[in-house]
């Protein structure tokens, strides 16, 4: 058994007049101390590559999006937000979506799809903002979903070095590379700002 | 002027008098509504300050149109009426609620006698009656019955146990208020609101406001009105984490943003009724001979402390038990305010009245 001592109190706390003073004066000096709150839609959250908004296809920069219409996103879905209809395209990459939907009202903004693409044709996008009318203009077909890459690109590097942690050979490279030397290989150099890198680097060997 | 007072039988002097009373009565009264409007956005601002927020700032400059969003708000909604609710009571407690403040603004002397056009219009205040305290406090008791009715035609236990424990408050109160208030009617050998005002004033001396001579009445009358008018730190009668909201829990729309206008105007008057008393109502500080208008500002004033005070002292206590509440009425507030009434009444036997040679 705890047993709490319990402070006596003087004869002036008893009469609680001083102490409410004291408190009414702690209270008005607080009124003109500075203000917390965020004047949001004039002050918007911050957004960094870390931001995980809404999911959008990447427009690559010789004018397509490289979904091949697999249905990873789709299926990684937990809330199946994703439809895709898959039919067929004279680019070499043979298959490209007739129609990609992705309803807004029903996306949790988990970033799976991001995960699961094998393509890297779907990233999470800073766009958090998300009111419309009605429900059906909530539902995000292609041309809604397209965002250029250069317009995500502080994500999809982002992305990349995450993922490049546990990346044997060199990866591809994905965007037409005309922004400058964007090296997304895992390097020694890149991944030697990031703590665990030492480590990763070295198992390197045995995981390849 | 004359030749329209004539067609209805009157003298010119008889119409002149009549039109002034209505304007005098209409400014008052919608005056005190505004006051309650003004004072939702004072509270919402000063609470939000006191937390480093910034309040409503949205609708108008600083946020300053949000009354009157809230008046269109509230008249658009629905108002919902409880299944087994006593009908009528249940329509008829937020007007008992309200009305009473009303009418105890009636006595409160604004300022010293309107001099317009050339001519004394009288005081400004609706009614100069001798009877002023005992009027005001009569009526000021009713706006209990306000809350009693909306507890007990509810159906709602939340509402019964408020309107409950504000009646046993009101009258706990009551007694020492009415005795802190006795001592300065026994200090100024009146009860009309007007002459205790007037006895303050007359020299422009500061010291001559009541509050000198008593300052425990003062004290004494102030924690009472919290009480009375159901605000922090006594406001059982809602004490939203163990009532819900207490006797306005099945109010919804007008009705229930009556109940706080009500509320608010109970407040302006307890702070008038103690500007009077205590703070030498339209008294300017060492101006005897000010002209009204500078007496009405500085009533306004000392209304406008008072009516902070209020809002300060709401966010910064807590909310006292109920025993607590009881046992500071009965066992502290009351032979406070009966010791003070001794006190005064054993000066005044020995001394004489203040001011007497």
């Amino acid at each position: 058994m705890v047993i709490v001592k319990r402070k006596e109190l003087s004869l002036l706390e008893r009469l609680y007049v001083p102490e409410i003073a004291r408190g009414l004066s702690i209270t008005f000096r607080k009124m003109f101390e500075k203000k917390i709150t965020r004047q949001y839609p004039e002050e918007p959250l911050p957004k960094t590559e870390v931001t995980r908004g809404q999911p959008r296809l990447v427009v690559k920069d010789d004018g397509n999006i490289a979904c091949v219409s697999c249905g990873l996103c789709e299926a990684a879905c937990p809330a199946y937000a994703i439809t895709i209809d898959g039919g067929e395209t004279d680019r070499p990459i043979e298959r490209e979506p007739k129609r990609f939907d992705i309803d807004m009202l029903r996306c949790i903004l988990c970033g799976f799809c991001e995960e699961a693409c094998p393509k890297d044709a779907i990233f999470m996008s800073d766009e958090l903002e998300l009111a419309d009318y009605s429900r059906e203009m909530l539902v995000y077909d292609m041309e809604k979903l397209k965002r250029p890459a250069a317009a995500m690109r502080k994500r999809i590097e982002y992305v990349h070095k995450i993922n490049d942690r546990w990346r044997s050979a060199p990866r591809p490279p994905m965007l037409a590379d005309q922004h400058g030397a964007h090296g997304h290989a895992p390097s020694a150099s890149t991944a030697g700002s990031h703590a665990s890198s030492p480590t990763a680097a070295a198992q390197k060997p045995h995981a390849g | 002027m004359n030749d329209i007072a004539a067609k209805l039988g009157m003298t010119g002097d008889q119409l002149e008098g009549l039109l002034a009373i209505l304007v005098r009565n209409t400014v008052i009264l919608i005056g005190v509504i505004n006051v309650a409007a003004v004072m939702t956005l004072v509270e919402r601002k000063v609470s939000a300050w006191m937390q480093y927020r910034h309040g409503p700032n949205r609708v108008g400059p600083w946020g300053l149109l949000q009354p009157l969003a809230d008046g269109v708000k509230f008249i658009f909604k629905e108002v919902v009426i409880p299944y087994g609710a006593n009908k009528p009571l249940y329509l008829l407690a937020p007007a008992m609620a309200a009305v009473p403040a009303m009418m105890t603004i009636a006595v409160i002397p604004f300022a010293n006698d309107v001099v317009l056009f050339g001519k004394n219009w009288g005081p400004l205040a609706i009614a100069d009656i001798d009877v002023g305290i005992l009027y005001l406090l009569a009526i000021g008791s009713m706006s209990v019955y306000g809350v009693i009715l909306a507890g007990w035609a509810s159906n709602s236990k939340y509402s019964l146990l408020g309107g409950l424990r504000a009646s046993a408050q009101m009258i706990s109160y009551e007694l020492s208020m009415i005795l802190a208030i006795l001592a300065v009617v026994a200090l100024a050998g009146s009860i009309n609101l007007k002459e205790i005002a007037a006895l303050q004033a007359s020299t422009g001396n500061p010291l001559d406001w009541f509050f000198f001579k008593q300052p425990l009445a003062c004290f004494l009358l102030l924690v009472a009105s919290f009480a009375e008018t159901n605000r922090h730190p006594f406001d059982f009668a809602e004490c939203e984490p163990e009532l819900v909201a207490g006797f306005n829990t099945e109010y919804s729309a007008m009705k229930w943003a009556i109940f706080f206008i009500g509320e608010y105007s109970a407040m302006a008057v307890m702070s008038a009724l103690s500007v009077v008393l205590f703070w030498g109502g339209w008294s300017v500080p060492f101006m005897p001979d000010a002209p009204w208008y500078l007496g009405f500002a500085a009533f306004l004033a000392k209304v406008s402390v008072y009516l902070f005070l209020f809002v300060w002292v709401r966010w910064t206590l807590p909310r006292f038990r109920f025993d607590q509440l009881m046992r500071i009425g009965w066992k502290v507030m009351l032979p406070l305010a009966l010791l003070n009434l001794l006190a005064t009444g054993a000066m005044l036997a020995l001394f004489g009245p203040p001011g007497a040679p």
